[in-house]
């Protein structure tokens, strides 16, 4: 197909599918989400004229059905989730409750949050914007890591809006309260935006800086209403009420119009039945966007990594070259890229004059940049959210807008694209976080002391926190002082010893020495250090090889250089997995469920260097580094009525093989990174004497996914099931069961078999939650 | 998570942390856990008041140490000290505070634990220091504090207005308690940075006493253990190491006080001015320069680079480098690492040339030369007004070697063309600079920024003199670009 001259996307679209069997064979469904009307309201009464002209004048006369919602919630006095797609205009939900409380009273103060600074600075400049057009002379400032000092301080002082992220909070604001006791003593309005991004550890940590945060309100005397928005997921309403330890009421009525939009799954052609192997999703993507490119449809292709985008970007422009078409009107967007450069981009986008672009998640969130004709995700971006985030970016109000998305070969992309339904049909999808995991919950408590003394039997998360603040006065930094206060009585600042994004505080850093000045490659926490950075291991870093010449495990240090290899080197990692304690436990379909707590040890013993291309063991190497280990919750099930009734050797490759499927389909289902759990199978376990499979958290304490896996336990043994039977493969693949050991055994088969004996509905219970963990101890209070 | 399994991860964690370090011995929750029991405040102010001498008050918002420290004399004159740039008035009282605290960060949770203050009671200096016994008690001490300062007081600190001041507003703020009202704020670092710095290896207040006024403090606790000793004391350990601290604290207000005086007696007085040295001088007439005293500005310039002076132009010339303390010219490496980041290390050879991009921005810590204050008097003149005298000045510099005769040219040229309109001399004074830099460039010491502003410099005028060509005929002569420039004396005095 050669088409230059400019043709419709629905045209460009059904070219595709009847006359490019070499693209249309790959599509594994095909979604047609008709067109929706826009749903309106009128501007509330209670507005303030000003606002109301201001709005006018960027021609907004009416608002959406969820916008006015929103608002009125709001006014009532409650807080609000509102759950809007991209593009509905979700800005003016929050922005008009702020805006409107300091028309009221200039002396009112609103906080907003961002998960990144580049977000937060594209919001202020919005919202400057219909300020201005309001003629409400209202100061609205970015309060990051890039403020100048000298306008920290008049911010701190006259910023009415003020716009940060959640780390900002945490290690500047927080700590240095009475710097900003004008925002405090006034805050009306705390805007939390992009809600789904706050899960894992990083959503536990914020969940404990919004605790701080109110608590800090509290003793100034301020009573801000919460506004929360979120992507599609699940569970909106629960994840706002752990992140934020409120009530509040959910808006998820679009009111926003749409046009018609095909939403494909693609994946590439099978190259290698035997092994599974697949064509690239790079080229592929690239295929599927071209036609488009050359009818003229604006579109935008979208990576996984910067290497990625980089690699798409250049084979467009050179396929375009080739071609004769639009190649200068094709560009990349991706973090790295100057501010300057980006704007421009997204100038050039929203006026037509850019027609491609190529991208990381980068352009996924809040960024304008108009609305586009086609959108080509090549690889799921690793949760449903971000996936509708960034199909979001195509879709005219009148016309017809093609979302395509290419999987990789990762078994997530894999039971993505053929089950539809879990894109498509529902929101299977849910974001969990633990605000009261213990290493995140004293660490926060730390900090909180710090802020503010506690008072006796002062409640802080779950609880009375005098335990926990017991529990830290162990170690010296805080003390309880006659009045029976909690005082903070140490040289340290704790918010600096906390690190938002990461569970775990301590990381090994990796120093390259190769140029005249050493330089800092990057940083591995300790889990991973033992098998990336082990002395002589060969580190992989952008796809060049670095030797590790020493790893100075006490100073979390490793020293590489650069070197040219044609091995590489495989760590053997031995886990041992012990149970503590045992949270709630139930029979299931041949075994039981379990959910509790364990300590994994980890140990590396040794490691192999493996030959490029063949794989082949060309050595090896022992290791001498110290055991790790890691308390943490998980989530486990036992087939005891398989003991016995299996082959040993069998009955492994089964645990092994089912084990895999179910850790895939439990990360697609929890939103999370297949790193997130750990896996260990036992043959016979010593604790249940029988068959088992853990899940284990890779963050210490937990973060709940363990607690969530027990709830869907039916679901994951059904998920798991289908994705080794719909998986193309002859015996077990990456994709499916997992790399083959031995290629004569068929781990497809005896992972089948293993998943239909634990397969069917939980035993009736007479009373479903039943299953009573042992009594709770008494909380005792100083 | 429900409380109860809050609970059970909080024992499993205690047990997992006893079984792997041995350590902490079970504890019930809620076990007090500094030294068995919670001393009450009394208990730890009376103890704390019969180590140090001092005196428990106490007030209603709760006990506070007090000690007075022996007066001092110190005698001051007030009017005369009035005259320099940023100092109070003479009617104002002024109380010297320093602060010692249980950490570096402003932030919430640092309080000050010793507060000291100091002030003049004639030519006595009196001392109070409070302290506070216990957290509980903070209030007795913000409003102890509180009613020694008068509100028509000026405050004397040492990098106050960044770190003691900020932390008690603080400390009132998280109390409830509204800070203290003052007149004036008098912080003494920055003047310390803008005058003496070029003289001292770095600007600490225990650096501005060994290197300034000359004395010596003896067994003094260093600042970074103070919060240790004293978070010790109040989990249970003993009063007497806090002595140092108490000690260290009254020197601290002391310094602020004796350095006063010295400043009022060496600096305030013109004829003693006159006599400081020339970097001294220098900073001193940026210090007027700030606050619009050009003529002080300029006297202090005169001053520096009269001749005859003692210790003038010429030692001044040999000023040594800021790391080079010591008189006799050898780097002073006594406290100095033998690598530091911010100074290369010393293998011999040539001493590195400060450059002329250094020179002109002139950092507080590079040493002041004649050269440098020539180029600070030809600015001040242009500021004044006086562009005769500016660009004489600038001639005297042109005539020197080096970069800085190009630089000279340059403003040299920038005087005629924008203030004095002889755009012809402009000219003149720019094709000077030129050949300098031309000549630089064949040594290999060309600079091509300089020389790209010299090109575009010539042609701007170029194209200006064309424009102007009848009306510039008549007007000045280019004489004085092609005159060897006069000597200094000529120009000094005016």
């Amino acid at each position: 197909m050669r088409t230059y001259a400019p043709a419709q996307t629905e045209a460009v679209l059904r070219t595709i599918l009847e006359d490019e069997p070499s693209l249309a064979r790959g599509v594994t469904h095909h979604a047609v989400i008709p067109a929706r009307d826009a749903e309106w309201r009128e501007l509330p009464e209670w507005l303030d004229p000003r606002i109301r002209s201001g709005l006018a004048a960027r021609g907004i006369e009416r608002l959406y059905a969820h916008q006015a919602e929103a608002i009125e919630a709001v006014r009532a006095g409650r807080d609000v989730v509102v759950v809007t797609p991209t593009a509905s205009g979700k800005t003016l939900c929050y922005a008009l409750p702020a805006l409107q409380a300091i028309a009221e009273d200039p002396a009112a103060r609103a906080l907003f949050l961002f998960p990144t600074k580049a977000l937060g600075q594209d919001q202020t400049a919005e919202i400057a914007e219909l300020s201005v057009a309001a003629a409400l002379a209202i100061s609205a400032a970015t309060y990051d890591g890039d403020t100048p000092a000298p306008i920290r301080s008049a911010i701190r002082s006259a910023g009415q809006i003020v716009v940060s992220n959640p780390d900002m909070l945490h290690s500047a604001i927080l700590p240095h309260h009475t710097k900003w006791f004008q925002l405090f003593e006034q805050l009306r309005v705390i805007v939390i935006d992009e809600l789904h991004t706050y899960r894992g550890v990083f959503g536990s940590h914020v969940a404990n800086v919004i605790r701080r945060l109110l608590r800090l309100c509290a003793h100034y005397g301020s009573k801000p209403i919460i506004v929360c928005c979120s992507a599609t997921i699940a569970n909106p309403l629960e994840l706002a009420t752990m992140l934020t330890g409120r009530d509040p009421i959910l808006v998820d009525r679009n009111g926003a119009p749409a046009g018609e939009r095909h939403v494909l799954l693609v994946e590439p052609p099978l190259t290698h039945a035997a092994t599974g192997a697949r064509g690239s999703n790079l080229t592929l993507a690239h295929r599927w966007a071209m036609p488009f490119l050359r009818a003229g449809r604006q579109t935008v292709i979208f990576g996984r990594s910067r290497v990625a985008v980089e690699i798409m970007l250049s084979t467009l422009r050179e396929a375009l070259r080739q071609d004769l078409g639009p190649r200068s009107r094709v560009r990349g967007y991706r973090g790295g890229y100057l501010p300057t450069e980006r704007r421009s981009i997204e100038k050039g986008l929203r006026e037509g004059e850019i027609l491609g672009v190529v991208a990381t998640n980068a352009l996924e969130l809040g960024v304008d940049i108009g609305r586009l004709d086609v959108s080509v995700l090549a690889g799921y971006p690793g949760s449903v959210a971000a996936t509708w985030q960034q199909i979001g970016r195509a879709g005219r109000r009148g016309g017809t807008s093609v979302a395509v998305l290419v999987a990789s070969a990762a078994p997530v992309d894999r039971y993505v694209v053929h089950h539809p339904e879990f894109l498509l049909g529902g929101q299977a999808e849910e974001a969990r976080l633990d605000p009261d995991n213990l290493h995140v919950l004293i660490a926060h408590l730390r900090c909180a002391t710090f802020e503010l003394p506690f008072e006796p039997g002062e409640v802080f998360g779950p609880a009375v926190a005098d335990d926990l603040l017991a529990f830290i006065a162990e170690s010296g930094h805080i003390r309880q002082a006659e009045d029976g206060r909690w005082y903070w009585s140490s040289e340290n600042f704790p918010a600096s010893e906390v690190s938002l994004r990461t569970a775990a505080p301590e990381n090994v850093v990796i120093i390259d020495t190769t140029p005249d000045r050493p330089r800092v490659l990057g940083e591995v926490d300790l889990f991973s250090a033992q098998v990336l950075v082990h002395e002589r291991a060969i580190y992989m870093h952008e796809s060049v090889q670095y030797y590790v010449d020493r790893l100075e495990w006490h100073e979390r240090k490793a020293y590489v250089h650069r070197v040219d290899v044609d091995h590489y080197t495989y760590a053997n990692r031995a886990v041992t997995l012990k149970p503590l304690d045992v949270f709630a436990e139930s029979p299931a379909p041949g075994g039981r469920r379990v959910h509790g707590e364990v300590m994994v040890a980890s140990l590396v013993t040794l490691f192999k260097k493996l030959k490029f291309g063949t794989d082949e063991n060309v050595g090896w190497g022992p290791i001498d580094l110290p055991e790790l280990e890691l308390q943490t919750t998980a989530y486990w099930l036992t087939a005891e009525r398989l003991a016995g009734a299996w082959r040993r050797n069998d009955l492994d490759v089964a645990l092994m093989g089912a084990g895999r499927a179910i850790q895939t389909v439990a990360s697609v289902l929890l939103m999370g990174d297949p790193h997130d759990l750990g896996l260990v199978t036992q043959v016979r376990s010593p604790h249940h004497e029988a068959p088992t499979i853990y899940l284990y958290e890779a963050t210490p304490g937990g973060i709940g996914l363990s607690s969530r896996l027990w709830d869907r336990h039916v679901e994951l043994i059904e998920a798991a099931t289908a994705l080794i039977r719909d998986c193309g493969c002859d015996g077990g693949c990456p994709a499916c069961t997992g790399p083959r050991l031995e290629p004569d055994v068929d781990a497809r088969g005896l992972a089948l078999r293993l998943l239909a004996e634990l397969d069917g509905p939980l035993p009736e219970i007479p009373d479903a939650d039943a299953v009573t963990p042992p009594a709770p101890v008494e909380v005792v209070h100083a | 998570m429900s409380g109860a399994t809050l609970d059970r991860r909080l024992a499993n964690y205690r047990a997992a942390i006893r079984s792997s370090t041995g350590a902490n011995p079970d504890r019930g929750p809620g076990d007090r856990v500094d030294g068995g029991v919670a001393r009450g405040s009394i208990e730890l102010g009376e103890r704390l008041a019969a180590a140090l001498d001092g005196e428990l008050i106490l007030d209603p918002g709760g006990p506070v140490v007090r000690v007075e420290p022996a007066t001092v004399v110190l005698p001051i004159d007030r009017d005369r000290l009035t005259d320099l740039p940023g100092l109070p008035p003479p009617d104002a009282p002024l109380v010297c505070l320093d602060t010692e605290t249980t950490g570096l960060a402003t932030a919430s949770g640092t309080v000050a634990f010793l507060v000291g203050l100091g002030w003049w009671e004639g030519d006595r200096f009196r001392q109070v220091q409070l302290l506070l016994p216990d957290h509980p008690a903070e209030r007795g001490l913000l409003g102890r504090l509180a009613a020694q300062i008068p509100p028509e007081a000026w405050l004397v600190t040492y990098n106050g207005r960044g770190f003691d001041w900020p932390l008690l507003v603080a400390r009132y703020r998280m109390a409830r308690l509204p800070a203290p009202e003052h007149a004036g704020h008098l912080d003494l670092l920055p003047f310390v940075r803008r005058v003496f710095r070029h003289r001292m290896t770095d600007a600490r207040l225990q650096t501005v006493e060994t290197e300034l006024l000359g004395t010596v403090r003896h067994g003094d606790v260093d600042g970074w253990q103070i919060p240790g000793l004293y978070l010790d004391f109040l989990r249970g350990g003993e009063a007497w190491p806090l002595i140092d601290v108490v000690r260290h604290n009254r020197e601290d207000v002391r310094s602020l006080a004796r350095l006063l005086c010295r400043i009022d007696a060496d600096y305030a007085d013109q004829s003693a001015r006159h006599a400081q040295p020339l970097g001294d001088l220098a900073g001193l007439a940026r210090a007027f320069g700030r606050v619009g005293r050009l003529d002080d500005a300029l006297g202090c310039l005169d001053a520096a680079l009269a001749p005859g002076r003692t210790g003038t132009a010429e030692s001044a010339r040999e000023e040594p480098l800021p790391y080079d303390a010591t008189a006799d010219g050898a780097p002073d490496d006594r406290g100095l690492p033998w690598w530091h980041p911010r100074q290369p290390a010393d293998v011999g050879g040539r001493a590195p040339r400060p450059s002329w991009a250094r020179i002109v921005t002139g950092r507080l810590d590079s040493p002041w030369t004649a050269e440098r204050v020539t180029i600070e008097r030809g600015r001040l003149l242009r500021r004044m007004g006086r562009h005769d005298e500016a660009v004489a000045t600038w001639l005297e510099l042109a005539a020197g070697p080096g970069a800085v005769a190009i630089q000279a040219w340059i403003e040299v040229a920038k005087l005629r063309e924008h203030r004095l309109h002889d755009l012809a001399g402009a000219r003149d004074a720019t094709t000077r600079a030129s050949g300098l830099a031309e000549r630089r460039r064949r040594l290999g010491m060309g600079d091509p920024l300089v020389e790209r502003t010299i090109a575009g410099r010539l042609e701007r005028l170029r194209r200006r003199l064309i424009a102007a060509e009848p009306a510039q005929a008549a007007t000045r002569s280019t004489a004085i670009a092609t005159e060897p420039p006069p000597p200094r004396q000529r120009v000094a005095s005016p």
